[in-house]
């Protein structure tokens, strides 16, 4: 309620700005020329005529009833807008690379507001700027001082002003001193500085994700209110926030931290301090981190730099330098002139800088949450490990000391990389892989330690993200030949300087093989979620193989809902319906089977991995890989009914990936990739068990489950361990662990047998690992490019077969005539390859063979609802076949699916 | 200058703690000795002169790990040791056991409060290099110096300012001195920010909220305080008149009697933004004179209302996945 004495006031205010009207009609108009410009590290910015660019852009003071005319020349290579949402304007065109537009801003209210680039998504890369709008007349804003009063702030009271953008997982800032002549930059995540008693207005500004912001020790009021706060959000899309502090009123100097206070921002390194001096201090702020420092190609490299990769939805490039295509296009052999001449990086996602800059990321590009945690590092390095308790939208900042080789990926989606090199600026021979001070060494987040850069395994590790990150690198048998070019560069290890384009280039004839002799039954659907369609924006097809003569019947794009990432499906009982899952997004798609067409786009949460209906019910359950739960949609409807958490409250959220769901319908088993333990839970609720994984090494990473046609076991795949545990079925107890590298010298990369299983066989990166339906063989898809059989039996290792890089999912189907095929696709290969886990039918499975492969490229006769427009049939990963012939769901099929199965597949482990 | 005699004992209780912890450097310590008198010395220039109504706090809280979930997953909780007002002791008021959420201290304006931390998580005091064991309190809202922020030194560039072993100094206790200077009131959370990293365990369970309500403020007779977690409510309840406090623990009931005044003090906590909303019931948005019925609430903000018991009904945040998972409790009005 307000006091008689704030009552009176506000009337003499009303009465004074009726008087004073007219002057607003002599409003000043302000004419400012912008251009758009690219910066060293490739972000993009606004500069005020003639200067630099700079992030946040030039910040405008206006008073209400202004007028602001921008005229903007876009110097970038992309399309570039100018937006102030809150504000009346005219003029609201795009423009494109060398060209100028007009744009008229009214200040038609007082507040803070954000201008914005307006350009996809490619804004958040620094094309955004603050117009603060004060009143025309009287005070602009209020402060509380140390005893309690709230003293009114006239524009000319302020000592300084701080812009802080909240943006991802970083602060952006400028620092304007109103007596100054210049805007003084401090880039990210700075230090704003004042002496004791300075009145300080901070402007918090937000694009994109929504954020907390909390200074230390400090309060103010909430705009608008006489409510005192420390804290105030800054809701999603965007958002502002002005509030005035004295500084150190009541508390002192002091490094009062500033910082987001969501935890995940807070873990992704989204903080700084306000530098508060005593009386005779000078009160300078500390410059953050600058796109134009210490970096490869920095021009300043006397300042400390910062690279920014993007994260996408785009394959290959998830983290895309902010330059990648620049970097690209730098180092290829025709690059006359340029630095970088003939280095032919190829990937978007390496990024060099030197000691003491930094590494920014950015959500910009996609619809999935994230997490941003390091693989592997040099020995010895600060701030590693960097990883975050839970997968969030926003983006991550990390500063980099120690020489070596850093590799980022996102736990959510593990096959997204970032490197980047700091280099060590006394060496001299080539860039560093480890630190030299300590023999060049690197360490990994599985607890493994001091690993020589010059080891098979690290030199593995390089491979596999040059062959990730890079699609010309990718094996596509569409093309008949395998031409890997790694980057020419000269490389500092603990074996010496060498260089990956001599070690590693590969230039061979590939054929994509021929298809089984055998048929199989019905279909297989194979989520190519790397696939590109012409008529959206985001990746991913699925795949259809008629399985009667191995071509591919059928492509889904769904450009109508800008079908992003699909990643694994499930059917109803009768198989009408396929269910599929859009992992770097919140949604799933119910699919007509016979027509291809889209049924329904349901939103659920962020990330959904896996999907599995109940065998009891038909009932929906999608593990929710982003978040801490398996959503539940009940049979025939298309609404979420539940949640089912997967850790008790308040604890870490588990991710849940590639579920498997008991035969009988009463538990739900997951991989918990967060917490590294599988749990098992009933179909109606409550956690039965939570079994650790990994032989407590750290980050074991379990990402899918298979479980026995009985439920008498589960076998988990543990992606970073290299392992697959099994567990018994009813309690959860780990009854084995069985190791898949075992055979393997990750210093020589020789291979023997080790384990005395009678093979040489090894499993890098094991990801889906389902168990035949008749219970005789797991059958492990390994990334590292190895199909991995077990004898359920004896639970050993039988049989390794090859499988194209990228190798990811497997599922079985029925044999025509009786058996089992095992379907395994690949990321970075685009062919299909099957499996007969018993060819010739003696129910003993050391025999295990691929019994061909099928090309998913489209021909003229595929049916499809898009055209393809690039990465024809990549990103294998989630399979189905049709009909369901698991124990649990092969009984409830339609008779007209079963009149093509045997009697022994119907009922596959008898009664 | 009460500040500075306790501010010089406190010291001299952590260089005997420091004995026994070899590699403190005492260098540290002596500066921390300088830096607290010089900051002691500006502080009491600022306080006020007249402070008829103060009241002095002395509380002592711990923090300890929970029993685990049953599959071996722990949080940890804060615990009231003792919290004398001016000498009268009124631990009693609250739970005998570490609970999350952690105590609600009450504070008037005026109030001046000296709270210590103690660490009661095995090996806590053993140092692990690149990991802070310690657990700090780091309050929102009142007046404290840079000694009282309880942070790491990475942070604070004075002390590790917890008890444990932190980055680079041990306590077995910490002590920090609050000003609840005129200017404060409102609800504000406390958290731990030295666990494991500069960031803390705020969102592992070490969390609690003080009330400082202004001179003269009208009483109700239920306070609850509720919290906004990743996947649920965490909440507790102070009786206005025995002020004693209870029904600790996730998506609690809470109890009204019919027509009775009483007060919601929500503190959101953790990575999501919620949206609260108690069903059938409006507010007054705090700090306006405008009526609400649902808020929107980030990580760390404070919203704090009163409404008057009249129907059953229950509280729920409408965050998309929180609402599914069923974040929601009852208010039953008897």
């Amino acid at each position: 309620m307000l006091s008689l004495r704030e009552s009176v006031t506000i009337i003499v205010f009303a009465v004074i700005t009726l008087l004073i009207s007219p002057f607003a009609l002599a409003a000043t108009t302000h004419n400012v020329t912008l251009t758009a410009e690219t910066l060293p590290n490739g972000q993009v910015g606004y500069a005020m005529a003639g200067n630099q660019a700079v992030i946040p852009g030039p910040a405008l003071f206006v008073k209400e009833g202004d007028t602001v005319h921008v005229s903007l020349t876009n110097n970038t290579s992309i399309k570039v807008g100018f937006k102030v949402p809150g504000l009346a304007q005219s003029g609201s065109r795009k423009i494109n690379p060398g060209k100028t537009e007009s744009y008229r801003i009214k200040a038609n209210k007082a507040g803070s507001f954000v201008y914005h680039g307006d350009s996809n998504g490619k804004e958040l890369l620094g094309l955004f700027g603050a117009i603060i709008v004060d009143k025309a007349h009287g005070p602009i804003d209020s402060y509380v001082d140390g005893d309690g009063s709230t003293i009114p702030v006239k524009a000319n009271d302020i000592d300084k002003h701080f812009v802080l953008f909240m943006v991802g997982s970083t602060f952006w800032g400028t620092e304007i001193i109103p007596s100054g002549a210049q805007q003084k930059p401090l880039w990210a995540n700075p230090n704003p500085g004042a002496v004791e008693n300075d009145i300080v207005r901070f402007h918090i500004l937000s694009i994109g994700p929504g954020h907390t912001f909390h200074l230390h020790a400090h309060r103010w009021l909430k705009t608008g209110t006489s409510e005192v706060i420390d804290t105030k959000l800054l809701e999603e899309g965007i958002d502002t926030h002005s509030f005035t502090v004295k500084a150190g009123t009541g508390v002192g100097p002091g490094n009062w931290q500033y910082h987001c206070h969501l935890i995940a921002h807070m873990e992704a390194g989204m903080h700084g301090s306000f530098i508060v001096d005593p009386v005779g201090g000078d009160g300078a702020s500390v410059v953050g981190a600058s796109p134009y420092g210490n970096i490869l190609l920095g021009t300043k490299p006397n300042e400390p730099g910062v690279v920014t990769f993007e994260v996408s939805d785009e394959p290959a490039s998830w983290f895309r330098s902010a330059r990648g295509d620049a970097i690209v296009e730098l180092s290829k052999p025709s690059a006359a002139g340029s630095p970088l001449q003939g280095a032919d990086i190829k990937t978007r996602s390496l990024e060099v800088i030197y000691p003491g800059s930094s590494v920014n990321f950015i959500m910009s590009d996609t619809n999935g949450v994230h997490t941003i945690s390091s693989l592997l590092w040099p020995t010895g390095a600060q701030h590693m490990p960097f990883d975050q308790t839970s997968a969030y939208r926003g983006g991550g900042f990390v500063t980099l000391h120690t020489p070596g080789l850093y590799v980022f990926t996102c736990k959510v989606h593990p096959f997204m990389f970032a490197a980047v090199i700091v280099d060590d600026p006394s060496t001299n021979d080539g860039l560093d892989l480890g630190n030299p001070q300590s023999n060049h060494t690197i360490d990994l987040v599985t607890g493994i330690k001091n690993l020589p850069t010059s080891s098979d395994l690290a030199v593995r590790l390089l491979k596999t993200f040059f062959i990730a990150t890079a699609p010309d690198n990718w094996q596509d048998y569409s093309s008949g030949q395998w031409n890997v070019k790694y980057p020419n560069l000269p490389l500092i290890t603990s074996g010496g300087v060498v260089n990956l384009s001599a070690l590693l280039n590969v230039n061979e004839a590939l054929s994509a093989g021929t298809v089984p002799q055998k048929r199989g039954v019905g279909e297989v659907w194979v989520n190519t979620q790397f696939e590109k369609t012409a008529g959206k924006y985001k990746p991913g097809t699925t795949t259809v193989v008629d399985t009667a003569n191995w071509t591919v019947k059928r492509k889904v794009a769904l450009p109508q809902i800008n079908n992003n990432n699909p990643h694994n499906m499930w059917s109803n009982r009768d198989q009408s319906v396929i269910y599929q899952t859009q992992w770097f997004d919140n949604k799933l798609s119910m699919i007509d089977r016979e027509s291809g067409k889209l049924l329904k786009n349901i939103t659920v949460g962020y990330s959904p991995s896996h999907v599995m209906t109940l065998p009891t019910n038909d009932n929906i359950t999608i593990a929710i890989n982003g978040e801490n739960g398996i959503y539940m949609i009940p049979a025939g409807k298309t609404k979420v009914e539940k949640m089912m958490p997967t850790q008790a409250h308040g604890h870490i959220s588990a991710n849940p990936h590639g579920h498997w769901i008991s035969a009988d319908g009463s538990k739900i088993v997951t991989p918990n990739i967060n917490t590294h333990d599988i749990g098992i839970y009933g179909t109606n609720g409550g956690i039965e068990a939570r079994t650790p994984t990994g032989n407590n090494a750290p980050g074991a990473h379990p990402i899918a489950i298979g479980m026995m046609p009985d439920s008498s076991k589960i076998y988990a795949a543990n992606l970073l361990h290299h392992t697959l545990s099994v567990l018994d079925g009813s309690t959860g107890t780990l009854l084995k662990t069985i190791e898949l590298i075992k055979d393997y010298d990750p210093l020589t990369g020789s291979i023997v047998d080790k384990d005395d299983n009678g093979v040489e066989a090894i499993g890098i990166l094991p990801i889906q690992s389902p168990v035949s339906p008749d219970g005789k063989a797991v059958v492990i898809a390994s990334m590292g490019g190895q199909i991995v059989i077990i004898d359920t039996a004896t639970d050993k290792i039988v049989k390794s077969l090859p499988c194209d890089p990228g190798c990811h999912g497997a599922n079985f189907g029925a044999k025509e005539g009786g058996g089992y095929y095992a379907y395994v696709t690949t990321k970075f290969g685009n062919r299909l390859t099957v499996v007969d886990i018993d060819p010739n039918g003696d129910g003993e499975i050391s025999d295990a063979a691929i019994a061909g492969y099928i090309s998913l490229v489209d021909t003229h006769s595929t049916a499809k609802d898009d055209m393809v427009s690039g990465l024809p049939g990549f990103g294998g990963q989630g399979v189905l076949a049709v009909p369901n012939v698991y124990n649990g769901w092969v009984q409830n099929l339609p008779a007209h699916w079963k009149e093509g199965l045997t009697t022994a597949q119907q009922n596959p482990i008898g009664d | 200058m009460l500040f500075k005699s306790d501010r010089a004992k406190c010291d001299t209780r952590l260089i005997e703690n420091s004995d026994a912890t070899p590699g403190v450097p005492q260098k540290s310590l002596i500066k921390r000795a300088a830096v607290a008198l010089a900051l002691t010395l500006s502080l009491s220039a600022l306080a006020p002169i007249s402070e008829s109504f103060a009241a002095e706090h002395i509380i002592q809280l711990t923090a300890e790990e929970t029993q685990d979930d049953g599959f071996g997953n722990k949080l940890l909780a804060y615990k009231m040791l003792s919290h004398r007002i001016d000498g009268l002791d009124i631990t009693s008021r609250y739970s005998s056991e570490a609970t999350i959420p952690g105590p609600t201290i009450e504070l008037t304006e005026g109030d001046k409060v000296k709270i210590s931390i103690e660490n009661a998580i095995s090996g806590n005091d053993i140092p692990v290099p690149g990991i802070s064991k310690q657990v700090s309190i780091h309050v929102h809202g009142v007046h404290y110096d840079i000694l009282s922020d309880g942070t790491l030194k990475v942070i604070n560039k004075n002390f590790d300012e917890g008890a444990g072993a932190g980055l680079e100094e041990t306590y077995v206790i910490y002590e920090y001195q609050w000003n609840v200077a005129p200017g404060t009131a409102g609800t504000w959370p406390y958290h731990d920010h030295n666990f494991e990293t500069h960031n803390g365990a705020e969102h592992k369970g070490l969390f609690g909220a003080i009330i400082v309500n202004p001179v003269g403020v009208p009483s109700y007779d239920k306070e609850y305080v509720l919290y906004l977690g990743d996947d649920a409510f965490w909440g507790m309840e102070i009786n206005g008149v025995s002020k004693i406090q209870s029904n600790h623990g996730v998506n609690p009931t809470l109890v009204a009697t019919k027509n009775s005044n009483v007060r919601f003090h929500l503190i959101a906590l953790g990575t999501d933004i919620h949206t609260f909303e108690l069903k059938g019931y409006q507010w007054v948005d705090p700090g306006t004179a405008n009526r609400i019925n649902q808020v929107a609430i980030g990580p760390l903000e404070k919203h704090v209302f009163s409404v008057t018991a009249k129907n059953s009904t229950r509280y729920q945040d409408n965050n998309f996945s929180n609402r599914l998972l069923g974040m929601e409790g009852k208010f039953l009005v008897q």
